[in-house]
């Protein structure tokens, strides 16, 4: 009991709260390796990525950026006040990285066959350059974080050998991350397709790249705050503005790059319309990288720790809204299918955010990550007007930020529909549309790459019908034989919201009056009532 | 020497036949509700517009799925076929993110699942010299199974007969880049649920078209990164010689390369 007093520490509330987390986690893993991912996770034939690649993969290795860049700040550009957060940045990205590989080893189907690309190539593959990338990286990252082990085990002499083979080692490193970073982009490069205009673009690699910089900048930043509070050390202030700094020129240059890249492939459009698409963009446009960008070039903002705390926390969660975008909001439209993680994947998704706090926390105590305290560079200005840049930085302005976020968060993730799993009372016709949608987009389709097209309809069903009438425009235009007047506004109003007008349509004119029947007659298309499932979906379908 | 498959959709009577040659010569179950694809279904008929379509894996010329397996599981034969070595196959599921026409299926309830799709009977049947068992099935004629050029020319043949059966266009022709899986169709395409992908391109050239450029980024920006190393490093030891923080002797022992520069200057 004592040796595990030594150990870990005093039992507080959080270490109780990190244990019970690797509980779950532990009977989560039990659950996916024993009974396969089918019985543990929500994926399907249309969304086989879902949460554990949009977050634990795509999120985690571009947190871990703050190790490349902070690594080649010091010991590539010789910046070397920036030493003192080197460190924990480094570590953050080590186990950052260990995180990422516990967290592929969930999702591949054969865990055991994860070494296959080293032995089996496929050069024409990205997912081959990010399997090669991941392990050299994560080996690189052990080399640069084993100065700490043999520091506290007082090994000399490998520890000379490491020091000196540092600059090439991290100029290594800095390659292998860059193509790691933009490769994950890459990766969506081959479905222009599938992935939303919002999100898809040929510049998917460099947008990848800016973003995890920013990312990782600002995930350096929050730990820091949050290893000040645990370990009880001064925030290293003059050094976080430095990389608050950096922070708002790296955004900058991400949204020209974004701004642009929208405008020239004509999708700029898609954000102005009332879909949950256009709300999500919004979120992590506005809320994740314009507004923290705002805040950190505010001085007063940045000689706040809580300002700086603020910023930097709504940077990652900006940062991991888009990277769940691209993995599972922007494929939504294609596959027509609708996913939520199941309990089971998220508590993994936790426990391994939990495994990699407390053995940040262990690292903490037992290595020497922490430099020395250092004196801390404070502009002139400032020592005539404040005493000191300390303070805490989870005050009540910061707490209160990060409140209204997660609320606005909330709202709209609920606006948008996108919790179906936590909802549960989805009306019958949108399960219908959901269901009946197999295939196909809700989204506007262009028929002849001009048209933009309403999403299907799906019309109740009345009494004795049976069932409700799912309309597609898609199956009732194309370039050339059948445009907008044959139908339009002599059959039906042309509307704004793609819907019939208020009681336009009725089954007696539908059937056998002026409306379907018009076309519907047997000749120019089937009568009908030659099989009624052509039109009516079976709701229990 | 590429084989494939002329899908006349005007000629199906959706009598099903092909459906059930496919589970059996694949040992898959045979009662299975064949409405959409799935790890057990490689074809079904899909009704739309009240045409039966058939569907299956197109077999692209330059398949999405086989460029992006990072272990060559998914690969293309020689003979046209797209084929999978469960053996290989890690289950990343890439190919399925991949395939515009989102064609390859997971077996999500094994224990040790495979990724499953049509082969066009490459093992059991093609590779001998056979038809595969949907197009020897067939008794209206509409699966017809040859080399992909003389496939080609015989629909344009049809489109050019009977022009009024139709919609002028060969779905395959040009998809993707071109498939080995023709079809031909008395309605637009777009109605009958295909999906629209890119023409004349093929998917694997969008991402080689950036894997290709990488040797030449690590090279620039390895050298860059190692000059910048050198020249901030150098500045830096000799603004510590000049504040008399290092003598020329300990900064040669610190860093020979660096302090090179910087020891001639001193003299």
């Amino acid at each position: 009991m004592m040796k595990l007093v030594r150990l870990f520490g005093r039992l507080t509330l959080w270490k109780l709260v990190l244990g019970l987390l690797l509980i779950a986690g532990a009977y989560a893993a039990a659950v996916r390796f024993t009974q396969g991912l089918g019985a543990a996770t929500n994926l399907s034939d249309a969304y086989p990525w879902g949460l554990w690649i949009g977050f634990d993969v795509l999120v985690g290795v571009g947190v871990a950026a703050g190790g490349f860049v902070i690594a080649a700040t010091v010991h590539v550009f010789h910046m070397e006040r920036y030493a003192a957060i080197a460190r924990p940045a480094l570590l953050t990205a080590f186990l950052g990285y260990l995180m990422v590989i516990l967290a592929v080893l969930f999702d591949l189907g054969r865990p055991t066959r994860i070494w296959h690309p080293l032995v089996f190539w496929n050069p024409r593959s990205v997912m081959f350059l990010i399997g090669w990338c991941e392990m050299l990286y994560a080996i690189v990252l052990a080399l640069e974080f084993s100065p700490l082990l043999f520091e506290k085990l007082g090994w000399t002499r490998p520890l000379r050998a490491v020091r000196k083979l540092m600059g090439p080692l991290v100029i290594l490193g800095v390659i292998l991350s860059v193509t790691h970073q933009s490769s994950l982009g890459s990766l969506y490069v081959i479905a222009p397709d599938k992935l939303h205009p919002l999100w898809y673009s040929g510049m998917l690699p460099v947008l990848f790249l800016v973003s995890a910089v920013a990312a990782g900048l600002a995930m350096t930043m929050f730990e820091s705050c949050m290893s000040s509070r645990a370990f009880g050390r001064r925030l290293e202030g003059d050094l976080l503005r430095g990389l608050a700094r950096a922070v708002v020129v790296v955004q900058a240059v991400y949204l020209v790059l974004r701004a642009n890249d929208l405008l020239y492939r004509g999708a700029l459009h898609y954000a102005f319309e009332a879909t949950p698409e256009a709300v999500l963009f919004w979120g992590e446009i506005g809320l994740g990288s314009a507004l923290p960008m705002v805040l950190l070039a505010s001085r007063r903002v940045r000689y706040s720790n809580s300002g700086l705390f603020f910023a930097a926390t709504l940077t990652v969660m900006g940062f991991i809204v888009h990277r769940l975008n691209v993995a599972v909001t922007g494929m939504a439209g294609w596959t027509g299918a609708s996913y939520f993680p199941s309990v089971l994947e998220m508590t993994v998704t936790v426990s391994l955010v939990a495994l990699g706090v407390a053995l940040f926390g262990l690292a903490g105590r037992w290595l020497p990550v922490f430099p020395p305290a250092r004196e801390e560079r404070v502009p002139a200005w400032m020592i005539r007007r404040r005493p000191a840049a300390g303070g805490p930085f989870l005050t009540r302005p910061a707490l209160f930020g990060l409140w209204v976020m997660v609320a606005v968060g909330a709202v709209g993730v609920a606006a948008t529909g996108g919790l179906p799993a936590l909802g549960g009372g989805r009306d019958a016709a949108e399960v219908a549309v959901a269901a009946a949608g197999g295939e196909e987009s809700p989204r506007p389709v262009s028929a002849d790459g001009e048209l933009t097209l309403p999403p299907p309809w799906l019309f109740p069903a009345g009494e004795e019908s049976p069932g409700p009438v799912r309309f597609d425009h898609r199956d009732h235009v194309d370039a050339g034989e059948l445009g907008c007047r044959r139908c339009h506004p002599g059959l039906f109003l042309f509307t704004r919201s793609g819907a019939p007008a208020e009681g336009e349509i009725d089954a007696d004119r539908a059937h056998d009056g002026d409306l379907c029947a018009a076309c519907h007659d047997g000749e120019t298309a089937f009568n009908t009532y030659d099989d009624c499932t052509l039109c009516h979906v079976d709701s229990d379908d | 020497m590429t084989r494939g498959l002329l899908i006349d959709l005007a000629r199906c009577r959706g009598c099903g036949s092909c459906v059930t040659a496919c589970r059996e010569i694949n040992r898959l179950p045979l009662d299975a509700p064949a409405e959409r694809l799935d790890a057990r279904t490689w074809t079904f008929l899909d009704h739309r517009a009240g045409l039966t379509v058939k569907r299956q894996c197109m077999h692209c010329l330059d398949p999405a799925c086989a460029s992006v397996c990072p272990v060559g599981a998914m690969h293309r034969s020689p003979d046209g076929p797209v084929v999978y070595d469960e053996t290989l196959c890690m289950g990343c599921r890439y190919c399925m993110i991949a395939c515009p026409f989102g064609v390859p299926r997971y077996e999500w309830d094994s224990r040790e699942p495979r990724v499953r799709k049509c082969i066009l009977c490459w093992e059991q049947r093609v590779r001998n010299g056979e038809k595969p068992a949907c197009a020897a099935v067939c008794p209206a004629g509409a699966i017809a199974f040859g080399e992909r050029q003389d496939l080609v020319d015989r629909a344009r043949q049809r489109l050019r007969e009977r022009p009024d059966d139709y919609v002028d266009h060969i779905y395959g022709l040009r998809e993707a880049g071109g498939t080995s899986v023709l079809y031909l169709s008395p309605v637009p395409f777009a109605a009958l649920g295909f999906p629209r992908v890119q023409e004349d391109r093929r998917y694997p050239g969008m991402t080689w078209a950036i894997l290709e450029k990488m040797p030449a980024g690590w090279t620039v920006s390895g050298a860059l990164l190692v000059g910048l190393w050198w020249l901030t490093g150098r500045r830096e030891v000799m603004a510590r010689v000049e504040r008399g923080e290092l003598s020329v002797d300990e900064a040669m022992q610190l860093a020979p390369p660096l302090a090179g520069g910087a020891g001639r200057e001193e003299e």
